[in-house]
């Protein structure tokens, strides 16, 4: 039995004495305390550090040595996904499954690819549109699809109005796990004539790669061979949405993975289109994966105006077929000039 | 030749949820309501008759003559059941075959019939476009047993309006619905969700109270044909699952589905349909600019605020079905008030998504 009438709780709730009560975290060698400090101020030393030692080798060998506009754009980056990663369930994709922000933010990984790795030269870029719907033609090549990335990136880069496209993708890679988050995500979409003109209809710019896996599984021997433009669908597609074709001439990606065979019997156990055989892989395993940095060129054609034509024309075959030709044309044309343009493969 | 306004209401399956909000919405608005089921209605309306009848048996061809019923509201179709999936088939297909065929005939006094369907008969597979409207329903060989009895159950009921045009037919597919009595809302309400390894789909939802207003809307008016019934806008399943406060552990092959299917249930109790399984996989959204087109309405509750809805909802306790027909109204009433609260409340604190 207690001498006191009252608990110790309802006796320390009463206490009019000041206590300081010391927070658990600053006993022992605050440790966690600093720890905090370090990753708030974290960032500022290693950039304070980095710029001191860019200065003092500036010094040593009278050049500049560290690019501190690199190290700026990779804190920048690094900064953004934290920024992104606190945004928690507080953000919403559009019914494709595009979240424009985390989109932006990866951007500038594809620019070092697009400024740095494959240097490339875009030509033609004001026959994009600003504002408004477009259908982008390109010719697809390379095993895997960087050529979409990079004319994505090229419109966001050089385009005096950064917009996003839109690109269809073969219904296989949305099956596939990793790779059908990643393109939902950063906004692609199936290839499907529905996908396309709901694009259309809400004012996208959309890339279609007409030729589709023929074009990315060529052998190296058949580059810058364009393959059948399917049954002309996108043509009526966009006749339908009135949206303006913009032919686009890639040149630079058949060489990113010269692929000198194809192993069908593998392919067809895994269910691709085709299995790929490049002097680098399967040979040094995912080493085999990082493209040669070959030089490309981007050239955007002046727009083919399928909103002149009525919506019914759409079904007039020998008008879609006529006009899928020319289009066809513009960008093998457009292949041509470009390597000529071009002075070697990877210079 | 507009026919006038339903008076004589008959409506299949009115024993589950869906079945009793949709009376409860029906009966202040139409003369004579009349409700039939196998098992005993969870609520007593006063203003419906109820008759216990097997809508797999032909009993309702002659339910609909002697009471002169001019709209049948078919509610007796299991989407999400807690029986196997072959179990359901009788019920959906068969039922639905002997009510079209009691409705059939010059005898008939029907004009007007409502179906039940769901987002379920699209099924989903990644070649299918992003936004499904109503015409791309089975065009691709299903999935699925649930995803086929859909398909077979709105050819007949296609056929029917076909051989029989003095009664109009319209089909509502719903969206899919979280709630505790469904499988997707059961597996979301676990604390560790497991999900398919590198794949995180769209997913668009119903609110209970939007489907049986839908229902409603379309058993008084004269629209025909299919329509897609869902929430607006998306959420991804990383999101529902971050919303439910919940982790994922993404674990699951899309090779082996029955793989899949059986460390979902034995893990977490959860028995998923096969459809359900293809929806966690490629996940699946409806075009429903043809509902608010044909009825001028939309549902009142974004996917997004189902989603919250149901989160903050998860404190909510479960009423006792077998309780006096007053108490269970009034618990009715009294939980319908809170998460009329809870859903203004969500409004408030989490932006919508558009």
């Amino acid at each position: 039995m207690s001498i006191y009438a009252e608990t110790p709780k309802q006796r320390r709730s009463k206490s009019t004495e000041a206590k300081l009560i010391v927070p658990p975290e600053a006993r022992g060698f605050g440790l966690q305390r600093r720890f905090r400090r370090l990753q708030r101020k974290g960032p500022i030393y290693a950039l304070t550090g980095i710029s001191n030692l860019s200065e003092r080798l500036r010094e040593m060998t009278g050049r500049e040595v560290i690019d501190m506009d690199r190290v700026m754009g990779v804190m920048q980056f690094l900064y953004r996904q934290q920024q992104l990663a606190k945004r928690g369930v507080d953000y919403a994709v559009d019914e494709f499954g595009f979240d424009p922000e985390w989109t932006e933010s990866l951007l500038p990984l594809f620019e070092v690819l697009y400024r740095d790795y494959w240097r490339i030269e875009t030509t033609g870029i004001e026959n994009v549109p600003a504002t408004g719907r477009g259908l982008l033609v390109a010719n697809h090549a390379g095993v895997l699809p960087w050529d979409g990335t990079m004319i994505k990136t090229s419109i966001f880069v050089t385009h005096p109005r950064p917009r996003h496209v839109r690109a269809l993708v073969a219904s296989l890679f949305m099956g596939m796990p990793m790779l059908s988050w990643f393109l939902r995500r950063t906004g692609q979409t199936v290839g499907h004539p529905d996908d396309t003109r709901r694009l259309l209809e809400r004012d996208q710019l959309v890339l279609v790669f007409p030729e589709g896996v023929r074009g990315t599984g060529k052998l190296y021997a058949d580059r810058y061979k364009l393959r059948r433009f399917g049954r002309g669908g996108f043509v009526s597609t966009a006749i339908r949405a009135g949206a303006p074709i913009i032919p686009v001439s890639v040149v630079g990606s058949e060489e990113i993975y010269p692929m000198v065979g194809d192993v069908s019997s593998v392919a067809r156990a895994f269910g691709l289109p085709y299995f790929p055989v490049t002097p680098f892989w399967p040979l040094l395993g995912p080493l085999g994966l990082i493209p040669l940095p070959s030089k490309w060129r981007i050239q955007f054609h002046p727009a083919v105006h399928t909103e002149e034509y009525p919506p019914e024309a759409a079904e007039d075959q020998n008008l879609v077929m006529s006009l899928s030709d020319r289009v066809r044309d513009t960008i093998q044309q457009g292949i041509y000039d470009n390597l000529k343009l071009r002075r070697g493969a990877f210079v | 030749m507009p026919s006038p306004s339903p008076s004589r209401v008959l409506i299949t399956g009115v024993s589950n949820p869906l079945g009793a909000e949709v009376a409860r919405r029906l009966a202040t608005r139409v003369p004579w309501l009349f409700g039939c089921d196998l098992n005993d209605p969870v609520s007593a309306l006063e203003e419906m008759d109820f008759v216990h009848a097997d809508t797999r048996l032909s009993v309702i061809g002659k339910l609909v003559r002697r009471l002169k019923i001019d709209t049948v509201v078919h509610l007796a179709v299991m989407v999400d059941s807690p029986r196997g999936e072959r179990a359901t088939h009788e019920t959906n297909v068969i039922g639905t075959m002997n009510v079209l065929a009691g409705c059939a005939g010059p005898s008939s006094p029907v004009r007007r019939l409502v179906v039940k369907s769901s987002q379920a008969i699209y099924g989903a597979r990644p070649e299918y476009p992003s936004l499904l409207s109503e015409e791309t329903a089975g065009m691709h060989p299903a999935g699925s047993l649930v995803t086929r009895d859909l398909v077979e159950l709105e050819q007949l009921a296609h056929d029917f309006a076909v051989r029989n045009p003095a009664c109009r037919v319209a089909r509502m597919r719903l969206g899919y619905r979280i709630s505790r009595t469904t499988a997707l809302g059961r597996y979301l309400s676990q604390p560790l969700i497991p999900s398919f390894l590198g794949f995180d789909p769209r997913l668009q939802l119903l609110h209970e109270d939007d489907a049986a207003e839908a229902i409603a809307l379309a058993a008084l008016g004269e629209q025909e044909g299919p329509f897609n019934v869902a929430g607006a806008g998306v959420v991804l399943l990383s999101q529902a699952v971050a919303i439910m406060g919940a982790q994922s552990l993404p674990v699951l092959l899309p090779a082996s589905q029955w793989i899949s299917r059986f460390a979902i249930r034995s893990s977490t109790g959860v028995n998923l349909p096969g459809h359900l399984l293809d929806l966690l996989l490629h996940g699946s959204v409806m075009d429903c600019s043809r509902l608010k087109a044909a009825f001028d309405w939309t549902p009142a509750y974004s996917t997004r605020e189902v989603m919250d809805g149901f989160a903050h909802g998860q404190t909510e306790e479960l009423i006792e079905a077998p309780s006096p027909p007053q108490e269970y109204e009034l618990q009715v009433y009294l939980q319908r008030r809170r998460r009329g609260e809870r859903n203004t409340m969500a409004r408030h604190v989490l932006p919508a998504p558009r």
